[in-house]
């Protein structure tokens, strides 16, 4: 049996790569173009530096910023639905990159700014001790963190509304 | 009719390639290392992979440690907390298991199995000696960087602009040895492990400069679109990548080590992957759910072609299971084929959307990523190792008994350690969607499972530690006597 060309293997993995980018990356983008929502906010510079100390200390790998739809209502961090609002593509139109996250070793923190209790020094007392204010936490102490990634940090958490 | 004797008549050619390559060594045991000195790449690329895989086995049993005692962390100085935590450690773990460990046991692979089926000498030696260091600086720079928090904040796309540069380098090298070999080549036919190997070659380094989104040095997309390129780059680094790269290797490996030809060559043809399935890590999130259907579809198509490797396997392996009993590297390659078949189906089951409701964001899907990259494509790495470092070094291997060591401390806590996070993660999928269960009581459930995960990582972890030890120890051996000249050049 004579065997295809190699030809072939050429031509058809870059169609198979660019119809897949096409259809899966590109057109997404296309289609829609989100408008900011009440949630979108644009981060002035403490904040983006607290955006990028959440970056840098991987806060995301255990902390997710996405409502899904089935959980609104019955995600809770304390009370029943109190997880918030269901995220929408128009939340995220000014973050580069947006953290949506894949794991929750913690709640999500899509809205964390709006539960009651959550206030910039309760934030920071939090960061500190976790296992303090929240007993039974696994979250780790950031004490060693200074003054000034310490504010920025909690500035940044206070404006997920 | 179908079956072995027809499929030999018809692929003639590639059996007979590979019953001659395999003659002098069917197994481990009758190994005869040949030409120690020419092929020092892929030698070097086998050596390094062992040396980083110790890196991930660490930093993943100190993560487990934290989630059992999140204490621990209080004991430590005060200079090391910044880069001994969990969200430092995670992109360790994950990065240097992937282009450290098992990406470079690939070139290795590709390298030396690319070699003797064009039956023509690796096209630039030298250039993939290069290629070596250049890989192991980028390593490096990895581990480096992201102790010291360089990370773009994008899941499995960590890398900051210029690493992401250099190992794009590193994968285009790869492919122009790959490529430059196969254009050289004598055996004017190809197996099917070259056309896989010529495929992920040729396409990841692509994918990986758009996944990273090289033309930018953030690395990042604006707003919703960066989580759907972000998904794209994560699913396709498995797809492309590591899956059509191991379908190369497995269909090399499995008859080396059986003595049996694949069971049918054109049903192992059929190992395509399919790049349109990335959004399923993202089903009911704020992304479209045309996309997510479209994802969906694609996922469940999937099982054709693992029901085609399912298939062929077992026919491939027929008669031969009595072999795992003494050859260590075949039972890791069965094993690790039984995983791989399990990963794609647990893969396709993930992907309904009632089932990934329950499961999303929980410990499940840690128990499944295991699955995938510790009990298939590591276990193809293992059997690789001990099958190629004696053909490359010319040297048998330090201890024998150490491998049996090896394995039986590795599969059986690595099979209760998938359990422990599949039972954890479907604990945690139903009380989120209970609700009202506060979030810390979920946490706390977890305790009993995150004491059996460290139990179980450790147990891997000493099984890591056995196999890193044994290999580098592999180095001070006596080389074997007379060499026989192997026909393949």
């Amino acid at each position: 049996m004579k065997q295809p060309s190699i030809l072939y293997l050429i031509v058809g993995s870059f169609a198979f790569l660019i119809a897949g980018f096409v259809v899966t990356v590109w057109l997404p983008g296309f289609l829609k173009d989100p408008q900011p929502t009440e949630f979108a906010v644009r981060y002035n510079d403490v904040q983006l530096e607290g955006r990028d100390i959440y970056i840098r200390e991987g806060c995301w790998y255990c902390h997710t910023q996405q409502v899904r739809s089935i959980e609104v209502e019955v995600g809770t961090v304390r009370l029943r639905g109190d997880i918030g609002p269901e995220s929408v593509p128009g939340d995220y139109v000014y973050q580069k990159p947006v953290l949506w996250g894949t794991n929750r070793q913690g709640p999500d923190l899509s809205h964390v700014a709006s539960r009651p209790y959550a206030t910039k020094e309760w934030h920071i007392i939090h960061l500190e001790d976790p296992n303090n204010v929240v007993p039974g936490s696994v979250m780790p102490s950031f004490e060693h963190l200074n003054d000034r990634d310490m504010d920025a940090l909690s500035e940044y958490l206070m404006a997920l509304k | 009719m179908r079956g072995r004797t027809s499929t030999i008549e018809s692929f003639h050619g590639e059996w007979k390639l590979m019953r001659s390559d395999q003659q002098e060594a069917p197994s481990l045991q009758a190994a005869q290392p040949t030409r120690p000195t020419e092929e020092k790449a892929a030698a070097w690329f086998l050596y390094s992979a062992v040396f980083w895989l110790a890196v991930p086995g660490i930093a993943g049993l100190i993560m487990a440690v934290f989630l059992f005692a999140p204490y621990v962390q209080d004991w430590l100085p005060m200079w090391a907390r910044p880069y001994i935590q969990f969200g430092r450690l995670r992109p360790v773990h994950v990065n240097l298991a992937l282009i450290g460990w098992l990406s470079m046991v690939y070139a290795s692979s590709m390298i030396f199995i690319v070699a003797r089926l064009t039956r023509a000498p690796i096209y630039a030696e030298k250039l993939a000696r290069a290629n070596v260091v250049l890989w192991n600086v980028v390593v490096a720079g990895a581990l480096v960087s992201l102790l010291l928090g360089f990370n773009q904040g994008r899941e499995y796309a960590e890398l900051v602009w210029p690493l992401d540069l250099l190992l794009i380098v590193c994968f285009a090298i790869l492919a122009v040895n790959i490529w430059g070999t196969v254009f050289r080549r004598t055996e004017k036919r190809l197996y099917i492990s070259v056309w896989s190997f010529m495929a992920a070659s040729l396409i990841f380094p692509f994918i990986y400069a758009i996944g990273n989104v090289v033309w930018d040095t953030s690395g990042a997309l604006t707003g919703m679109n960066d989580a759907i390129l972000n998904y794209f780059y994560v699913h396709n680094l498995f797809n492309v990548w590591f899956t059509t790269g191991a379908m190369g290797l497995v269909f090399y490996l499995l008859p080396k080590l059986t003595g049996n030809p694949i069971w049918s060559y054109r049903l192992a043809v059929w190992g395509f992957a399919s790049v349109w399935t990335g959004q399923h890590h993202l089903l009911y999130g704020p992304g479209p759910e045309w996309l997510e259907l479209l994802s969906v579809s694609f996922s469940i198509l999937a099982a054709v072609p693992n029901t085609a490797f399912a298939y062929n396997f077992f026919k491939t392996m027929q008669g031969s299971w009595n072999k795992v009993v003494t050859d260590v590297p075949l039972r890791f390659l069965a094993m690790g084929c039984l995983f791989y078949v399990a990963t794609c189906f647990q893969g396709v089951s993930q992907s309904f959307r009632g089932f990934n409701a329950q499961i999303h964001f929980s410990n499940w899907v840690i128990g499944h990523s295991h699955l995938a990259f510790v009990a298939s494509y590591s276990f193809f790495a293992f059997a690789l190792v001990y099958h190629l470092l004696p053909r490359l070094m010319g040297r048998p291997l330090f201890d024998r008994r150490l491998m049996e060591w090896h394995f039986w401390l590795i599969a059986p806590s690595l099979i209760a350690f998938m359990v422990t996070l599949w039972a954890a993660g479907l604990i945690q999928g139903e009380n989120w969607l209970t609700g009202g269960i506060p979030f810390v009581e979920t946490v706390k459930a977890m305790k009993p499972y995150m004491f059996l995960r460290l139990v179980t990582g450790a147990a891997m972890g000493a099984g890591i530690a056995v196999f890193v030890y044994n290999t580098l120890l592999s180095l001070r051996t006596k080389p074997n006597p007379a060499p026989v000249a192997e026909q393949v050049a």
